[in-house]
Order: structure tokens, then C-alpha cells, then sequence
């Protein structure tokens, strides 16, 4: 299996090497911690320590089954609220409320 | 805290991104300029193409190359090249015997400053789970085929070190010039997943 997902990354190569992100939000995701970590707000090794977490966790999930591997920037995003949540910069109660406010839910 | 998928993911990423830079830019931790500024960076100013520069320069100085070899680090700067993610470079040459091959098997250490961020595949479970238990197989399926005298050495990335494979010259490129040979060298060869081709010239 995961010999044939290496070869159509591999043949996906060419897309791959125009675009560095994917989408706007892996872009600003991935500003936003090396911004935090310019300024001395954080580590990047404890931001690492918590991407390995992340990536690990998946990788257990894409050996043991059919699931398909989720996308870098996924656990990338996690492993940035993770640390700020531990460094108690953002809490997740906070991050949940901000959400609510630029897009509330549409069911409400 | 669950790590549930879905609860962490029940909306879409893209909004809680912006819900994070909201609040961060409210605690003045972040400034949207600055996100704009990284972003522009690793988008279109820093890539492998300063790679492709270091490269070259060894191929015709070789007194740069001997200087690359023993500290990238500063060999890489006197060109210009540093920052986040390059603490600690080191080049890794191939020769007609050693084949390197670069991978970061937890996660996606990857030399910023000369390449840039890294491709799809490079992250992939299926390129950190293999490069080291199998990395002849691995090239095969990036069409590079080594025969067998060749021995592969594979170098796993970590946050204090990060590699650049220096690859061979190839034949028939004596007389082109330093920025002529940049032109020829690519990404997937300063991983270590390909060789650099000479181009064919009109005659």
C-alpha cells in the first residue's frame, strides 16, 4: 500500500513544486509559528516535540488501516494550538469563542 | 483534552486559523504584516534554488566546496544563506561509490534556508517510513536506479541538524559557467531522491 501512496506522490511532484502551501490557511498557519518563535514566544523545538506528537499518532492510524493520511497542515495546525494552549497563550474555550464570533454556527 | 478529530477539526481549518491570528493579533503577539512578510519568504524568496547556487559554487570552487564540507554552516552564509530551520547544515557529497539520501522520519526537518519548505512526498508517512529501511527501493520509485556497488547512505534530519546533498558534476559540463550549472541542479537531487542530468545542447 504504501508503495503505490510514494509513487503518486511522486507523480504529483510537479504540482507540488509550484505551490508551498496548499491552501491560504497552511500559509498562515505556518507564519503564525515561526512569527511567535521570531519574537521569542515560543521554541521551535517545543513546538517540534509537539508536530512529532501529532505526526506519530497518525502514523499509527495510516499503518494499521485502510484511513487515508491526513493532510501535513492538519496536524501541523494541532500541534501549533497544542502549544499554545500548554504555554497558555490561547486557550481552547477562547479559540472555540473567536470562532463563534467571525462565523457563527447556521443553524442559530 | 480529546484528542478526537473531530472535535479538534469539527470546523473547517481555515477558520481556525483565522480565529488564532485574531486573538494573537488582539494580544499583539502577532502583526498580519509580519504573517504577510514570512509567508512572501518562504512563497517566493527562499527555495532551492539557493541550494542550487551552494551546489554550483562547490562544483567550480573548490576551495568553497572543501569549506562547505567541514561547517555548511558558515560556508552556506558567506553566500547569504541563513535563518530559522539552518542552525546546523551539513553537506553530504555524493561520489561514484556513496549515494546520500536525506529524510527526517519523525516529522519534517528539512534544510529552510538552501531548499526552501519541503514537498509533499518528503512528509509523507510512506517516504519516512521507508527512506531508511529501504532506500534503494524508495529511489527506484523515484526512477533513479543505482547499481549495486553503490553504497546509499541515509540521513536522518533532526532540529539540531539538517542536510543538503551535494551531488555529483555531471559529465560533459566543464565549460559551463557557475550560474549555467545552478540552472541544472533540482530539488530532488539535493534530497538525495536524483542525480543531476546534463542538459543536452543544441550542437
Amino acid at each position: 500500500m504504501s508503495a503505490d501512496r510514494l509513487k503518486e506522490l511522486v507523480a504529483d511532484g510537479v504540482l507540488d513544486a509550484g505551490a508551498t502551501f496548499s491552501a491560504p490557511w497552511e500559509a498562515r498557519a505556518f507564519a503564525i509559528a515561526v512569527g511567535l518563535c521570531e519574537r521569542g514566544l515560543c521554541q521551535w523545538d517545543d513546538f517540534r516535540q509537539r508536530l512529532i506528537d501529532e505526526i506519530r499518532a497518525a502514523d499509527r492510524e495510516t499503518a494499521a488501516g485502510p484511513s487515508q493520511e491526513q493532510p501535513y497542515y492538519q496536524h501541523f495546525l494541532r500541534a501549533l494550538e497544542r502549544l499554545l494552549a500548554d504555554k497558555r497563550i490561547v486557550m481552547p474555550r477562547d479559540l472555540a469563542a473567536k470562532m463563534h464570533e467571525l462565523e457563527p454556527p447556521k443553524s442559530s | 483534552m480529546s484528542g478526537d478529530h473531530h472535535d479538534a477539526f469539527g470546523q473547517g481549518p481555515a477558520l481556525r486559523v483565522k480565529a488564532l491570528e485574531a486573538l494573537l493579533t488582539e494580544k499583539g503577539l502577532v502583526n498580519p504584516q509580519a504573517l504577510d512578510a514570512i509567508v512572501d519568504t518562504y512563497e517566493n524568496r527562499v527555495g532551492p534554488r539557493n541550494g542550487a547556487r551552494v551546489v554550483a559554487r562547490a562544483w567550480v570552487d573548490p576551495e568553497f566546496r572543501k569549506r562547505l564540507l567541514e561547517n555548511a554552516t558558515a560556508a552556506i552564509g558567506e553566500l547569504g544563506y541563513g535563518g530559522p530551520e539552518g542552525g546546523h547544515l551539513v553537506a553530504v557529497e555524493n561520489t561514484a561509490r556513496v549515494h546520500n539520501l536525506i529524510v527526517c522520519t519523525l516529522c519534517s526537518c528539512y534544510p529552510w534556508p538552501v531548499l526552501g519548505l519541503p514537498p509533499v512526498w518528503y512528509k509523507s508517512f510512506a517516504y519516512r517510513s521507508r527512506a531508511v529501511s529501504e532506500p534503494r527501493a524508495v529511489l527506484r520509485e523515484f526512477g533513479l536506479e543505482l547499481a549495486g556497488d553503490v553504497a546509499i547512505v541515509v540521513w536522518d534530519s533532526s532540529a539540531e541538524i539538517r542536510y543538503i546533498v551535494i551531488p555529483e558534476r555531471p559529465p560533459g559540463t566543464d565549460a559551463m559557467s557557475e550560474d549555467e550549472l545552478v540552472q541544472l541542479v533540482t530539488r530532488d537531487a539535493m534530497v538525495g531522491v536524483a542525480k543531476v542530468n546534463p542538459v543536452a545542447r543544441p550542437r
